[in-house]
């Protein structure tokens, strides 16, 4: 009986702080592997390092696509799918809600994120700005890789201008 | 009362970072040679306490103190020492330093991907969170007392 009980309460601690960590561990060391065999940093080196980190996102994101919608009635329309990314998307990946969804109603969003979990540790301000888009590359394929299961094609780029704050902005293609 | 300065060191000697906050006296020599020196006598000073011990040893070196200060340490299992200097009316601050490993330089510095780990921390979140942590201690007063 107290076994169990004490089990129980390992679970609830151990499992909600390790499962966050574990995947930015992850994540850190997917773009240290990508970034390490290119010791002459040439921008066609980093074009393809970005694009393989998109289409691992792209492939994860296709993924979470088919497995978190819980209601199957949900997205009548564009926006709707918008909010399903700001909200339920967010929230399973990096167990917060985007801060502020902005569109122009023609297929433009902008998402913003004031404190992105991936850059929570680097940095407050301006230190490794620079930096910075390598480590949200996985994070637009995610995106896209979403949207795309969700019946939408999209192009989807971001911008850091003050570390942990980013936003992501997303294009719906019109078929 | 007040907090002098602050040395942290991995497992191998290297000083990851180093915080003065009040220190009147300089050791008179080169910063490396500080860091070399300091690192030597914690080592030493932590075996000879195992090994003199004329009981079972529990937690190991705390601290030390002089008329003027009062050295403290902490070690974590991986190797990681925090060392903090205060004036002496300060008391056991383990927990302090431990804060300091687990909520500073783990959250901001192993989870850094920009930080390669055995290297002086760069980042310049690590130490203005460092320094306005230390600010906000109840021991530390603005004017060195």
């Amino acid at each position: 009986m107290r076994a169990r009980s004490a089990w129980a309460g390992v679970r609830r601690l151990g499992w909600c702080m390790a499962d966050k960590v574990l995947f930015e561990f992850l994540h850190t060391e997917m773009v240290a592997e990508l970034w390490a065999p290119h010791p002459d940093p040439g921008p066609g080196g980093q074009k393809r390092s970005l694009s393989i980190l998109e289409s691992i996102g792209f492939r994860v994101g296709q993924a979470l696509g088919e497995r978190l919608p819980q209601e199957t009635l949900g997205f009548r329309e564009e926006l709707d799918v918008l909010k399903f990314l700001c909200k339920d998307l967010w929230v399973a990946v990096f167990h917060k809600q985007m801060d502020s969804l902005r569109t122009n109603h023609q297929g433009t969003y902008v998402l913003q994120d004031n404190s992105f979990p991936l850059l929570v540790p680097m940095a407050s301000g301006l230190q490794y700005v620079e930096e910075a888009p390598k480590f949200l590359a996985f994070t637009c394929g995610l995106l896209c890789g979403t949207l795309s299961t969700l019946g939408f094609q999209s192009l989807v780029t971001t911008s850091v201008t003050s570390l942990p704050a980013c936003k992501f902005q997303v294009v719906i293609r019109k078929p | 009362m007040t907090v002098h300065n602050l040395y942290l060191f991995d497992r191998n000697g290297v000083c990851l970072h180093y915080s003065e906050w009040h220190r009147k006296k300089q050791a008179g020599i080169p910063k490396e040679e500080e860091f070399k020196l300091m690192y030597g006598m914690l080592f030493s000073i932590r075996s000879f306490v195992s090994k003199m011990s004329p009981l079972d040893m529990k937690d190991g070196f705390l601290s030390f103190q002089t008329s003027r200060y009062k050295l403290h340490y902490y070690e974590t299992p991986t190797g990681i020492k925090v060392v903090m200097n205060t004036d002496l009316g300060v008391g056991p601050i383990r927990d302090v330093l431990h804060h300091i490993y687990s909520a500073l330089y783990v959250e901001l510095v192993v989870k850094n991907p920009l930080c390669p780990l055995g290297q002086t921390v760069q980042s310049e979140l690590f130490r203005s969170r460092l320094d306005s942590y230390v600010r906000s201690l109840s021991f530390f007063s603005a004017r060195a007392g």
